[in-house]
């Protein structure tokens, strides 16, 4: 009974596998090789990154500014210090269930 | 996987804060259910310390299949450490890695949501593959497949709602274009599926004890 109840258990395995390979496989026919971001720029239709010299326009840009990066970096370490630093950790407070 | 691949601008100021919002009230019942209700013991948070490691390392890590893609181990987050300490996982690894410049900041919060749909529904197909089946592999394995299909879902549907900035195409080309990403993205779903199986049924025979509670088998 448990070797049955194993065995369901990997046919369903495979045949899951067998249907996704299939459908893996003709999309990739369709697209061919890409990298991630190509492919995703690709699918909703921006340029390739290695192609992306322009702007769009209409929005903002964090990646490959090293200032902004600082400052969103910047910004979570002092979120993060204040949580640590002045939330009540666990265990500590009102309910203390430290378990053994 | 299912991680949204796009620069920062790609979509409005607006949606990129709405995600970011909704994220950010996901996380914070996340810790509001930790700090009441579910609080993890010290060997749940050393699990959860070591798979977070673990999928930043495989975020980074680029497979030359397809073109290239990359692992999550979002399913396995949820097996071994269950929903409510995954959605702080997926959040610091999201974060590390718009950090070293994979994914844009603006995009966080949606790839946090990509992710937590990943962790949820390889925890729960994982709990109910045990109804259908004894095997520990094939448990992960088809959680594995679920989860990443869910997530590729998510992404999806988070794509088509926000928009894309500068593209001229129509919802329906994006969705066709999308859906041939998603089907190559599942491909890859197949190597994870594999990897979060034997890792599974591994600590199932060698440490059974790290499957029990929540996000385990008893």
């Amino acid at each position: 009974m448990i070797a049955l109840k194993e065995k369901k258990g990997i046919v369903l395995f495979c045949l899951i596998l067998i249907i996704i390979a299939i459908i893996s496989l003709a999309a990739f026919r369709m697209t061919g090789p890409m990298g991630i971001e190509d492919r995703y720029s690709t699918a909703v239709g921006l340029p390739a990154t290695g192609d992306a010299g322009e702007s769009t326009g209409s929005g903002f840009s964090i990646e490959g500014n090293p200032v902004l990066y600082v400052i969103v970096l910047a910004v979570l370490l002092a979120v993060g210090f204040i949580a640590y630093r002045y939330l009540p950790k666990p265990g500590e407070g009102p309910e203390t269930g430290k378990k053994e | 996987m299912a991680h949204i691949h796009l620069e920062d601008g790609s979509f409005t100021l607006f949606f990129a804060v709405a995600w970011w919002v909704v994220a950010l009230a996901l996380i914070g019942i996340a810790i509001w259910l930790l700090r009441s209700r579910y609080k993890p013991d010290d060997k749940k948070i050393i699990i959860a310390a070591f798979v977070t490691a673990a999928a930043f390392a495989i975020f980074q890590v680029q497979i030359p299949i397809a073109g290239g893609v990359h692992l999550n181990l979002t399913p396995l987050i949820g097996i071994l450490t269950g929903p409510i300490i995954g959605t702080l996982i997926v959040f610091i690894v999201n974060v590390l890695s718009a950090a070293i410049g994979h994914g844009g900041w603006g995009l966080v919060g949606a790839n946090v949501l990509v992710n937590f749909s990943e962790v949820l529904v390889g925890y729960l197909t994982f709990h109910g593959m045990k109804r259908i089946t004894t095997d520990l592999f094939s448990q992960a394995g088809v959680a594995t497949f679920a989860g990443l299909f869910v997530g590729n879902i998510v992404m999806i549907a988070i794509i088509l709602i926000s928009g894309i900035q500068g593209v001229h195409q129509t919802q329906s080309q994006i969705l066709a274009g999308l859906s041939l990403l998603a089907a190559v993205n599942m491909g890859v779903a197949i190597i994870e599926a594999f990897i979060t199986g034997f890792i599974v049924a591994y600590i199932g025979k060698v440490r059974p004890d790290i499957l029990s509670g929540e996000g385990g088998r008893k």
